[in-house]
């Protein structure tokens, strides 16, 4: 996407605590090519596996109804009919609400029984107004829809009814935490951190709903996904040596000129920038850890770390999730990374000879392919927007 | 008095092969050296690259002195020794 806005999306869920797996779904998608993204959260009927099917169907096809651009009072009554039927309770059924953005046009809102959405600009509810459409052959559900052109800062939080209702049961919410106490949480954040972002969000939502339970145990599944329209963050990250030597210095000077945050990965290219920009790099003790070497500080430039070892496992924790009791290197650098929109890697590919030994204790693997598995899951599975060179 | 300084990699090559618990000269030194030295953490010194063809790391500098395969034990007994030879001039 090249528009100057960035559309950041980010869902947080917990299940009901007597369940081992989500009643609720959440799905988002970008579509680069159209500028555009897509984010579904749907609730299905009761909880546990039942309602998972229910509810991971109905974001399926939601997903692919909205990205054919066909038609809605059609794809709803679809969806409606494919649903498989509860054999208790007679009758199929999933809640669903649809964020449908497109940066720098207009953004539409699709909602059937979920809790209404809430729009949020410069610290207040924006209040859209809303049509409503019903499916022919479903007469009773009534589908809202919302259309608007959001602006830089805006956000949109869907959530499921885990939310609004979390507390009921607790004689202090007989009537649960409601979309007005859910709202006033928001508020108090947005103006607290006004940059804070649609991950942090999300997940201080559903802990805070958490809060109101019964005993903090989730009586139902709660699910909330956050949109969040802003500049995009950027992040050069810079790893390996250039094959060619002669390269160095337009390696450096592409660090040096980048808008945006920059890293340097490996202790070979931070001698080369050190070389080529006449910076000083010291290692930061503060950073200790006996299983990952030590970062590095290096003025102008946001985090210097070693290569291989600690890319690997940064790696890691992109697949099982952040050492939040740690401080060491490869924690800071996931955190950098997670917390950018549009990454730029570059790798160069100047093999380390001394990693090719075979007397070490372990297999270093190639840079080369180590960065790819993480930008692959940084593309997949965290919506960045990632660019590769090789030089 | 000046204190001798001593140069861990931090490097790669070093890290695997050993050089964290060489590290924790830092936090645990015996107390007869503790006062006596400066710890530098360097990166990649590059004499992992050169040379026999095979890995002789973790490497360490003390006062200049380069020490391979280094461990603990190693990296003491040469501060100790430069203590000895210290002490002896000054005496
Ligand atoms: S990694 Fe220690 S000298 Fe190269």
């Amino acid at each position: 996407m090249n528009s100057s806005l960035f559309i950041e999306i980010s869902s947080y869920q917990e299940h009901k605590y007597t369940e081992s797996c989500f009643g609720d779904a959440v799905l988002s998608k970008k579509l680069p090519e159209e500028q555009r993204i897509i984010s579904v959260l749907s609730d299905g009927l009761g909880s546990g596996v039942k309602a998972n099917i229910l509810s991971s169907m109905t974001t399926r096809m939601a997903m692919k109804f909205i990205e054919s651009d066909l038609d809605l009072v059609r794809s709803a009554g679809i969806m409606m009919q494919a649903l498989p039927i509860c054999q208790i309770r007679k009758i199929s059924y999933a809640t669903f609400s649809i964020v449908d953005a497109i940066l720098d046009g207009k953004t539409r809102i699709y909602e059937m029984d979920n809790p209404q959405c809430i729009i949020v600009r410069d610290a207040k509810q924006l209040n859209v107004s809303h049509h409503e459409i019903t499916a022919d052959n479903w007469k009773d559900r009534i589908i809202n829809v919302y259309q608007f052109v959001a602006q830089e800062e805006d956000r949109i939080i869907i959530m499921s009814d885990g939310v609004t209702q979390a507390g009921l049961g607790n004689p202090k919410y007989p009537l649960g935490w409601q979309r007005e106490g859910v709202w006033t949480f928001i508020e108090n954040q947005v103006r607290r951190k006004p940059h804070i972002s649609a991950s942090a969000l999300a997940e201080a939502i559903v802990h805070e709903a958490l809060t109101k339970e019964p005993e903090e145990k989730a009586g139902d599944d709660i699910s909330c996904t956050v949109i969040y329209f802003r500049k995009p963050r950027k992040l050069l990250l810079l790893s390996g040596p250039p094959f060619d030597e002669e390269k160095d210095k337009e390696v450096a000077e592409l660090l040096d000129y980048y808008d945006g945050k920059t890293a340097i990965c490996g202790g070979t290219t931070a001698n080369i920038i050190e070389r080529e920009l006449c910076l000083k790099c010291e290692i930061d003790k503060t950073t200790f850890d006996p299983n990952i070497p030590m970062a590095s500080v290096m003025p102008g430039i946001d985090l210097v770390t070693e290569g291989i070892l600690t890319l690997t496992d940064v790696y890691r924790m992109l697949k099982e999730g952040i050492d939040e009791d740690k401080d060491n290197a490869a924690v800071r650098l996931t955190r950098l990374l997670l917390d950018s929109d549009k990454i730029d890697f570059v790798i160069g590919t100047k093999i380390n000879e001394a990693h090719q030994d075979p007397n070490l204790p372990m297999e270093l693997d190639i840079r080369r392919n180590i960065v790819k598995k993480i930008f692959r899951l940084l593309q997949s599975k965290f919506l960045k927007e990632i660019s590769v060179k090789y030089v | 008095m000046e204190k001798i300084e001593v140069k861990i990699c931090a490097g790669t090559a070093c890290f695997v092969m050993g050089a964290p618990q060489i590290q924790a000269l830092e936090f645990s030194a015996p107390e007869d050296i503790a006062d006596r030295i400066e710890i530098v953490e360097v990166r990649c010194m590059n004499h992992c690259n050169k040379g026999s063809g095979y890995n002789k790391g973790p490497f360490v500098e003390v006062n200049g002195e380069l020490i391979e395969e280094a461990t603990m034990e190693k990296v003491v007994a040469k501060i100790r020794e430069l203590i000895a030879k210290e002490d002896e001039e000054n005496c």
